[in-house]
């Protein structure tokens, strides 16, 4: 048996044998950078050595070693994550994908685009909003997370509620399976019926079949005009109420967030929001379309939250504003923490219909347990992210945060929804995967890992939990 | 307190880890090394300066210097974590104001000190630009400075409408006089009268660049004595670093006790960027017409007043013919940090490298900057074609002074 020192320095001089001294970083410093996502608090893994891959031939060199040595690797975008999806809990190489920025083609003809699979999501926005094209999905995490990433765990984002989440815009890949062969899946047309759909199974691994290297996406046409709007509810079950009728009125905004008071109030302290902070919740909106469709939708809408009862209803026509409000929203995981110690958001969805119920519930789980509970979230398509948030970690609260969000989790699959919209499953919603799809799902997840992984190599330790 | 690890405990513990900080470190934005972004530097220093579970290597302390203290991810973190001053602060665990050989240590102070670089120190440094010797990219001394110019009151041309009192950094004082110049004719064209204390030294941002907290303390409590006696309105800077110590920096630098913090405090909201404070008071001449196009870079500095972004633009607004063109991210880095790209220097060109094409591609003539450091490092890149100036500086040649 190696010692760690010894593990360590073996993988540094093979790894820079292979791709030269200045892709591959091993001292302690940057083993730590590297060791968890933005979820810290549950676990770390120190990685043995990172290595910043430049390109598809990197990847390979990397894999076809790691195969035969059976190195762990793990493989990282922003390591922006929330479920410990890069955390490489069994050491090995982090390959860091962010230096694979390239944005090989934007077809205004085919409305799809080619990229590389480090590029930062915003960057991406940017590029294709320049030729009035238009990706919407959105991921709070926008600014840092990589498109790789976002496949990986099927990242979705305010816009899911009108159009549905990453998965539903990737065509094809390519990946680099752990003997380092390289694989093309589906392709750049806009339908495909070509065998199994490899694409959508890499899509949603989390880094644990293969590694992702290039992106093919569709595109929409940019909506011209989008107007945000702020619905401000005495109570949460009038908001619940007001989401569910929204949707049932045929009015899909393209963003439909539901805001406890605390969140306002904590976005408030980043950016102004321009309502009074005496509601209980409020629905931030963002309509989009043509003006005639943006100027109809908000009337629809404003109509509905004055018959409801909306306590104050406020068009936000200042876009600097609005822009301010929405950075503000993006930023509200790490808000959160102004004020508490600990955050733990979890990623239960459930059918849009069961809004109201999931959001009694878990003010009941809250209030029996004692632990602050609070809801933040998409509420357009169900994902209202539940969570607990601690004034004090001690042995007993953790404990309590743990029983609350288990019986969330549980109400979610009662409810008929999932435990996890958007965040992957990664470490932290492992314990839960069965319950939710199995024993025989989770034994068919296997086999299917085993046959791009046959030696377990990539990302060890995620998904489900080890029997 | 800045310098005081025990008190930064807490906010270091406020990192939640969220990466976001990933979107606007320039150096991270250029290694491409989750090392070198604030969530990792803060977490290093957690490890090796509180919890002590790492010691503190070689790699540590270029962790720690190889930061700009551009202020842009404390300025967007969700969290509020501060995390320049913890950087600052790490610093001064590490250095105690001792960074460099003792030679360059007491140039550092001498300069800080004496508000520029003058003397003898100034006749060799301009004796090395002639032979380019000199570093590249630092600007030009004069030694002809701002303060043996201007000293003392200057009453308005025309109705007094207000009296402030202009500090000058060490840039304007002995590199960038016609900035100091430009200042003093257009407050004086617009009745404000302006005082030039007498004793001043630079702000002391060089020094917390150093982690030298005792230089830095002895630099403020200097300048907060003199400027609370002042009489005056506002206390205006052309320079947003020298704002930014003044406004929001100094009195995080002077312990609880210090008699000095209530004025220092009572202080901070009289300091204002010279553009922004014109834009307070409104100009009470309208500027002539100026047939050019202009292109803003906003210093990094910027976060100390909301409206300091902006101010730049809405003053010139009014020059008929003036037209301007925005760059790309026009907040992004320049790579200069005070004295940083002395030491980084491959580093900073590189993140100059990105500013200059968004700067070059607007097809403008004239970059205006608030910031002494971004011109002149900006300048050194961009070659003879372009001016680089502050804005102040369009203004006085719209008035035609
Ligand atoms: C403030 C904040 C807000 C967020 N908001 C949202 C939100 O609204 N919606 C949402 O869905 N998520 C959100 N997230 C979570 C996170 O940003 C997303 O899951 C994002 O997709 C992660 O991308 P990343 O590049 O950071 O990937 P990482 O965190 O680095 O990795 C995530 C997973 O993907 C795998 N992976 C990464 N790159 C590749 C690749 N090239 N090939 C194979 N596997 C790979 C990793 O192994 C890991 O399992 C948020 C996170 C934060 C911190």
């Amino acid at each position: 048996m190696k010692t760690e020192g010894s593990r360590i320095e073996s993988l540094r001089k093979d790894l820079s044998r292979l791709l030269g001294g200045g892709k591959v970083r091993t001292e302690p410093e940057d083993l730590l950078a590297y060791s968890s996502d933005a979820t810290r608090y549950y676990a770390q893994g120190k990685p043995e050595a990172v290595v910043l891959v430049e390109s598809v031939d990197d990847v390979c060199k990397v894999l076809s070693y790691a195969n035969q040595c059976a190195v762990p690797v793990t493989p990282r975008g922003a390591g922006s994550g929330l479920s410990g999806g890069s955390t490489p809990i069994k050491g090995g190489i982090v390959l860091d994908m962010k230096r694979m920025n390239k944005i090989l083609e934007i077809s205004k003809g085919n409305m799809t685009a080619r990229t590389e699979s480090g590029v930062v999501l915003a960057n991406f926005h940017r590029a294709v909003e320049k030729e009035r094209l238009f990706y919407p999905p959105d991921p709070q995490s926008m600014d840092v997370c990589t498109l790789g990433g976002n496949v990986a765990c099927r990242a979705g984002g305010p816009r899911g509620v009108k159009y549905g989440t990453t998965p539903n815009y990737v065509l094809g890949l390519e990946a680099v399976l752990p003997d380092g062969s390289v694989i093309n899946t589906g392709g750049i047309s806009v339908k495909q019926a070509n065998g199994y759909n490899i694409t959508q199974i890499l899509t949603g691994s989390e880094g644990t079949l293969a590694v992702i290297t290039k992106v093919n996406l569709r595109l929409l046409p940019l909506p011209p005009e989008r107007q945000t709007m702020i619905v401000v509810c005495d109570s949460a079950q009038l908001a619940a109420e007001m989401v569910s009728r929204i949707i049932y009125e045929g009015v899909v905004p393209a963003v439909l967030e539901y805001l406890e008071v605390g969140a306002i109030w904590l976005m408030n302290t980043y950016s102004p929001i321009p309502v009074a902070q005496d509601g209980q919740v409020y629905l931030l909106i963002e309509v989009d379309g043509t003006a005639a469709i943006v100027a109809e939708d908000i009337g629809v809408i404003k109509g509905i939250a004055e018959k409801m009862g909306a306590r104050e209803i406020k068009i936000i026509d200042d876009k600097k504003q609005a822009a301010g409000i929405w950075k503000a929203r993006r930023n509200l995981s790490p808000l959160v923490l102004r004020i508490f110690q600990k955050s733990i958001s979890e990623d239960v969805t459930v059918p849009r219909d069961k809004i109201p119920e999931m959001v009694k519930a878990v003010r009941e789980i809250g209030a029996s347990l004692g632990v602050p509970v609070g809801m933040s979230g998409h509420a357009g398509d169900g994902n209202i992210h539940p969570g607990v948030q601690l004034y004090e970690i001690t042995p007993e609260m953790e404990q309590k945060a743990e029983e609350a969000i288990r019986l969330m989790i549980e109400k979610g699959i009662e409810l008929g929804g999932t435990i996890s919209g958007e965040h992957g499953i990664g470490l932290h919603k492992s314990a839960y995967l069965e319950k939710e799809l199995g024993k025989d799902q989770i034994e068919l997840m296997k086999r299917i890992k085993y046959a791009f992984d046959p030696k377990g190599i990539m990302n060890p330790g995620k998904i489900w939990t080890e029997a | 307190m800045i310098g005081d690890l025990d008190y930064y405990k807490g906010l270091v513990e406020k990192c939640s880890h969220c990466a976001l900080c990933e979107a606007v470190c320039p150096v991270y934005l250029e290694d491409m090394l989750e090392t070198h972004v604030a969530r990792a530097r803060v977490d290093i220093i957690y490890q090796t300066l509180y919890k002590k579970s790492m010691p503190v290597t070689p790699r540590v302390r270029e962790i720690i210097d190889r930061c700009l203290l551009c202020t842009s991810c404390t300025q967007d973190c969700g969290g509020a974590v501060p995390v320049h001053e913890i950087i600052i602060t790490a610093r001064a665990a590490l250095y105690g104001g001792r960074k460099h050989d003792p030679l360059r240590d007491y140039f550092i102070r001498e300069m800080m000190e004496k508000r520029g670089i003058k003397g003898f120190p100034a006749l060799m440094l301009a004796a090395a630009q002639k032979l380019h010797v000199a570093p590249g990219g630092f600007p030009k001394v004069s030694l002809r400075t701002f303060d043996s110019l201007y000293h003392g009151r200057y009453p308005p041309t025309g109705k007094k409408r207000a009296k402030v009192a202009y500090f000058t950094g060490c840039a304007t004082n002995t590199m960038d006089v016609e900035t100091g110049v430009a200042v003093m004719k257009v407050l004086g064209h617009n009745g404000i009268e302006v005082v030039i204390p007498d004793k001043l030294m630079c702000c002391g941002i060089r020094a917390l660049g150093e982690g030298d907290i005792k230089t830095a303390q002895k630099i403020v409590r200097n300048n907060i004595a003199i400027l609370a006696e002042q009489e005056v309105d506002a206390i205006i800077v052309d320079c947003t670093s020298c704002g930014m110590m003044l406004r929001s920096e100094t009195a995080k630098l002077l312990p609880a006790d210090d008699p000095l913090l209530a004025k220092a405090v009572a202080l901070s909201p009289k300091v204002f960027e010279v553009s922004d404070y014109l834009n307070t008071i409104g100009l009470a001449v309208e500027p002539g017409p100026l047939a050019e196009s202009f292109t803003y870079h906003v210093p990094c500095h910027r976060g100390w007043t909301p409206t300091l972004n902006d101010a730049p633009l809405q003053l010139l607004a009014g020059i008929p013919g003036l037209k301007y063109s925005a760059m790309e991210e026009p907040e992004k880095c320049c790579g200069a940090g005070g004295a940083f790209f002395m030491d980084y220097s491959g580093l900073s060109r590189g993140i100059r490298k990105r500013k200059l094409d968004d700067i070059t591609g607007t097809g403008a003539a004239v970059l205006i900057s608030q910031c002494p450091g971004c011109r002149s490092y900006l300048s050194a890149g961009l070659g003879k074609r372009w001016k680089t100036v502050h804005p102040v500086t369009l203004l006085r040649r719209a008035y035609g002074l």
